[in-house]
């Protein structure tokens, strides 16, 4: 009696282990296990509008005070309370789980239904491996697709099929706390990059941290260097050129940038043990009052006006670098996406449900005071419905942008990126050559090359 | 003493459930990993056998793998030079105090709180100065100004500040380990040695430490693997950085398979940890077995 | 001079007290200040007026209750899972006479050395094929596969000093083998048992990458998972967070102060003996 109440258990463990087994020599891109139905049993006779349906939506909006928290949670709200036979299950993560959980479901094809990417060279492995599913007839439903900005679902489209949507487009903007500039006695804001090491130098005599960061999250550094790089090289392109086979990262306009770079950590324009604090923390520096400025997406538009130093901050553009560049330039950062599994057992429900979402979204944004960097037209005038000086002031930025570049790990692939990440990292704790430093992401480069 | 002769089917009942579930959910993933170790693989899709080239790609040609591996083996042996301080504690607690035990609880702490908190302490403790750190703020009030440092951020420094932190959080750990391990040897025979006249080191040196040996080795093998496989505190504190300078082997594999996207190269890695984990500790055994015989 | 020596050694006593005692109460402290009050960086400070309102507003938040019980579910069936498999492996491999006794344990030995993070892909695709993902489930049984090494260790170390003849007697008596596992060793094992519980319920009771990558559905995730979720993200009142941790690590310290007596005893009583 006892021996059979144990082995059953034993029979569930012994065909885990021929699954394994089979699953091990299969992974050569076909999902041969559709069959398997999930354990909710009513999933599986389709669309027929009474049986109750779920629909898993992993997203990255964990923190319930920030406005896209809360538009997604009122429009799945909404939508559950239009169809009554769908439910949507959010897996609510954050950005570094997000990242790391959807990779391990990306091994075994277990996408959820809606996943969050990021776009470009980001989402190119998945895209690859064939995960989400093609959204082109679904944009063309109730006119969504002409509400993105021209141009941005470029950056989600492989093969001429739009895989993901993007919940906003940014760009790179220099905030500053108009306050801390007073008391520092600077007039103006900086237009070149020397002016701009002289305010740095300013602010840090009168002990004001010059600039805020979290680089343990090293992307915040990388973002920084890469508009150095833009305006170094003159222009966008370069890691395309790169990538083309025109240049390499031994090129002098990368090295300018590494050389100006560093400049700015030896004027001590960081926090101290930035490499330490993590981007949120990064950005609570600036949020709290104890730096002067900030160089980061406009996204934190809305996080400015509802933290401490709210009314006190404008924003300018990234100056030029040794007469380089063109300050309408900018760094340019579609926001993440959301993607639907192409394995989804209810892909035309969730296609569904990612229409209205997406057809709303930018509605629901402008109410929450977070369109600026909305990648979607939306009507409604930002001064009329009561949005900061501030909010005003970034939205004519974007109504300069002449171009620029996506970031670092937007452009190169993962391996090489995140050399390229550990070695910004790096300026910040020791000087470097300059020489060396590019020597290390051609190398990498190389190493990494498909 | 192995006593009982009882019939398969009852030996089946008794090992089988928890072996099979263990050899399912820990060995046979650990197997796949190692075969994972073999291919070119991004971890999604596009899987290619590339034999032993990943190996040879970490031996050679990786530049964050050996110091990783240095600064791991420096970490075990930090953890197990902790545990002779451990017994020394444990024995004067056995010594002066009659409920030693509370106090070898209440040292215990630490363990029993997630990294998490942990982590958010001591980076409170090792902030700079400049954002009100405690311990450049004792420095200071010291006048000890040119002693400060900003311990998580400076290459040459970050990593022993992390193993200071793994150092005080696993303390009474060992030291509770040790603690039992004293109080459980039979007061007569420190009598009969009194009598004899050992008393105090000199008990301790004859009677206390062979005794104690198996225990000791306990620690010292516990102290090992938690060291070769710690993960999560140096990910809270500093994510391996700055630029790998804290990098050890298993944050090394975490972020080459899922940062790096090179799923099959972190796996070669973890096919490494492992092989020095099982070296190590037959070394360690090896050892321990020949300090037991001379002392019997 | 004995007493100047008694004095130093209790000195010694005393240090250790502060610095392992000290983040609980540096926690709490966090937990009742303003955030002006914790950026302000004094490292030991009394917060001005105890903010009891940020652990109204982390409870809140941060879905505690519903992560609490699920916790405590996943951590209790694996304990008592972990505490009846190993115990029984524990028994076969110090008492039952059978050629793969060591090799048994040798295997189970083996399993310390495995870092669980390795594991994380091919579990998942077990889990798929098995059917089990985003059920609790899937965080059941790879805690108590990654706990059993340890607990068989423990346990087999203890059993081997247990002396053989009480058992010997009532096996020729015709008892059960069963019956003598029953009656005999576990009630002698309960302390032993103890060390193993608490041990379990640390590793389990804190682990979150495991929980954050089988489970998806919000009414089935665990305590650390919000946690840890809540610290990383939950960027705009620390006081909140601080609260937060408090409420996580209290099952915790309740635990084991309440066990703690416990420990020491059956930390590893049987290693010395046997």
């Amino acid at each position: 009696m006892v021996r059979r109440a144990a082995l059953k258990p034993l029979a569930v463990i012994l065909a885990a282990v021929m699954a394994l087994s089979l699953a091990a020599c299969g992974n050569s891109g076909k999902s041969d296990t559709a069959a398997t139905e999930k354990n909710n049993g009513a999933a599986v006779q389709g669309s027929s509008s009474d049986k109750k349906i779920t629909i898993t939506f992993q997203n990255i909006y964990p923190d319930p005070t920030t406005p896209s928290h809360k538009t997604l949670n009122e429009l799945v709200k909404q939508y559950e309370a239009d169809h009554p036979n769908i439910h949507i299950e959010l897996d609510t993560l954050n950005t570094d789980q997000q990242k790391v959980k959807l990779k391990t479901q990306a091994a075994s094809k277990e996408v959820p239904d809606i996943t969050i990417v990021n776009p470009a060279a980001q989402m190119k492995p998945f895209v690859d491996a064939k995960l989400f599913a093609p959204l082109n007839d679904m944009l063309d439903q109730n006119g969504l697709k002409d509400t993105y900005q021209s141009g941005l679902l470029d950056y989600y489209s492989f093969d001429g099929n739009v895989y993901s949507l993007p919940d906003g487009n940014n760009i790179e903007v220099v905030y500053y706390n108009k306050e801390l500039f007073e008391q520092a006695g600077i007039a103006n804001t900086p237009t070149t990059y020397e002016e701009f090491l002289n305010t740095v130098k300013t602010l840090k005599a009168k002990g004001i941290t010059p600039l805020a960061i979290g680089e343990k999250d090293s992307w915040t550094g990388s973002f920084l260097f890469m508009n150095i790089l833009l305006r170094t090289n003159g222009g966008p392109g370069f890691l395309q050129d790169v990538m083309d086979g025109k240049k390499t990262f031994e090129d002098p306009a990368f090295i300018e940038a590494v050389d100006s770079f560093q400049e700015l950590v030896q004027a001590g324009a960081f926090p101290d043990g930035a490499t330490s604090i993590d981007a949120n923390a990064g950005g609570n520096i600036f949020k709290s009052g104890k730096a002067a400025m900030w160089v980061i997406g406009s996204w934190e538009t809305g996080a400015i006006d509802a933290s401490s130093v709210a009314g006190k901050v404008g924003a300018f553009q990234f100056p030029t670098v040794n007469g380089k560049g063109d300050p309408d330039e900018f760094m340019l950062a579609p926001g993440s996406a959301f993607a639907i599994s192409a394995n989804s057992e209810h892909l035309q429900e969730t296609k569904d449900f990612l229409n209205y979402f997406a057809l709303n979204f930018p509605k629901k944004q402008f109410e929450f005071k977070n369109a600026v960097g909305l990648g979607q037209k939306v009507d409604g005038d930002l001064k009329a419905a009561g949005y900061s000086d501030l909010a005003i002031e970034v939205a004519e930025l974007f109504n300069n942008v002449k171009g620029g570049d996506l970031a670092f790990d937007n452009t190169m692939n993962p391996a090489t990126a995140q050399v390229h990440l550990s070695s910004i990292q790096n300026l910040f704790v020791q000087k470097v050559d300059s020489a060396q430093v590019a020597k290390e992401h051609q190398a990498a480069f190389e190493a990494n090359k498909e | 003493m192995k006593v009982l002769k009882v019939p398969a089917g009852t030996i089946a009942v008794f090992v089988l459930p928890c072996l099979l579930l263990y050899v399912c959910l820990v060995f046979v993933p650990i197997l796949v990993s190692f075969y994972s170790g073999l291919l070119k693989w991004d971890g999604i899709a596009n899987a290619e056998f590339i034999g032993l080239a990943n190996f040879r790609d970490m031996f050679a040609n990786d530049p964050v793998f050996w110091p990783s591996v240095r600064r791991t083996l420096l970490y075990a042996l930090a953890s197990m030079l902790e545990i002779p301080l451990c017994l020394w504690m444990a024995i004067l607690l056995h010594r002066y105090l009659k409920n030693g035990s509370r106090l070898a609880s209440i040292y215990f702490t630490p363990v029993i709180l997630s990294v998490v908190i942990i982590g958010q302490l001591w980076k409170t403790i090792y902030n700079p100065t400049s954002m009100g750190g405690m311990l450049n703020g004792v420095l200071v009030s010291l006048g000890l100004d040119s002693w400060t440092h900003n311990w998580l951020t400076e290459p040459s420094i970050a990593m022993y500040s992390i193993y200071l932190v793994s150092l005080w959080q696993y303390f009474g750990y060992h030291l509770l380990i040790q603690y039992t391990g004293v109080t459980n040897i039979p007061e007569e025979i420190y009598e009969a040695a009194k009598i004899d006249g050992a008393e105090g080191f000199k008990a301790d040196r004859f009677i206390t430490m062979p005794l104690i040996v198996p225990i000791f080795k306990i620690s010292i093998v516990l102290a090992f693997i938690g060291s070769l496989q710690a993960f999560d505190m140096v990910m809270v504190m500093t994510g391996g950085g700055p630029a790998h300078a804290t990098d050890v082997i298993s944050t090394h594999m975490y972020n080459s398979s899922f940062l790096s996207l090179k799923y099959g190269y972190g796996s070669a890695i973890a096919t490494f940890l492992v092989a020095v984990c099982l070296l190590f500790t037959v070394v360690i055994n090896f050892f321990f077995n020949k300090l037991e015989n001379r002392y019997s | 001079m004995l007493k100047f020596k008694k004095g130093v050694v209790y000195l010694l006593f005393a240090i250790p007290v502060v610095t392992q005692l000290y983040p609980l109460l540096w926690l709490l402290f966090y937990s009742l200040k303003t955030n002006e009050e914790i950026l302000d960086g004094r490292f030991f400070s009394l917060p001005n007026a105890p903010q009891w309102q940020n652990y109204k507003e982390a409870y809140e938040a941060g879905n505690y209750l519903k992560y609490l019980s699920n916790s405590v579910l996943v951590t209790g069936v694996t304990m008592i899972c972990v505490i009846l498999l190993s115990s029984m492996v524990a028994y076969a491999i110090s008492r039952f006479r059978w050629k793969y006794g060591t090799v048994v344990m040798t295997v189970f030995l083996m399993g310390m050395m495995i870092p669980m993070q390795a594991t994380l892909l091919p579990l998942m695709v077990i889990f798929k094929n098995v059917d089990i993902l985003n059920t609790h489930l899937s965080l059941i049984l790879p805690y108590i596969a990654f706990s059993t090494p340890i607990a068989v260790f423990i346990l087999s170390g203890f059993m081997k000093g247990i002396p053989p003849e009480i058992e010997e007697s009532a096996y020729i008596d015709g008892a059960s083998i069963y019956r003598i596992f029953r009656s005999i060793i576990v009630p002698v094992s309960i302390p032993p048992m103890m060390t193993v519980c608490i041990l379990t319920f640390i590793t389990i009771w804190n682990e979150y990458i495991l929980a954050a990558t089988f489970i998806s559905s919000e009414r089935l995730k665990t305590l650390p998972f919000g946690v840890y979720t809540f610290v990383s993200q939950y960027s705009v009142n620390y006081g909140n967070i601080g609260a937060f941790l408090v409420m996580g690590a209290l099952p915790v310290i309740l635990i084991y102060f309440f066990l703690s007596g416990q420990i020491t005893k059956g930390m590893v009583a049987g290693a010395v003996k046997g």
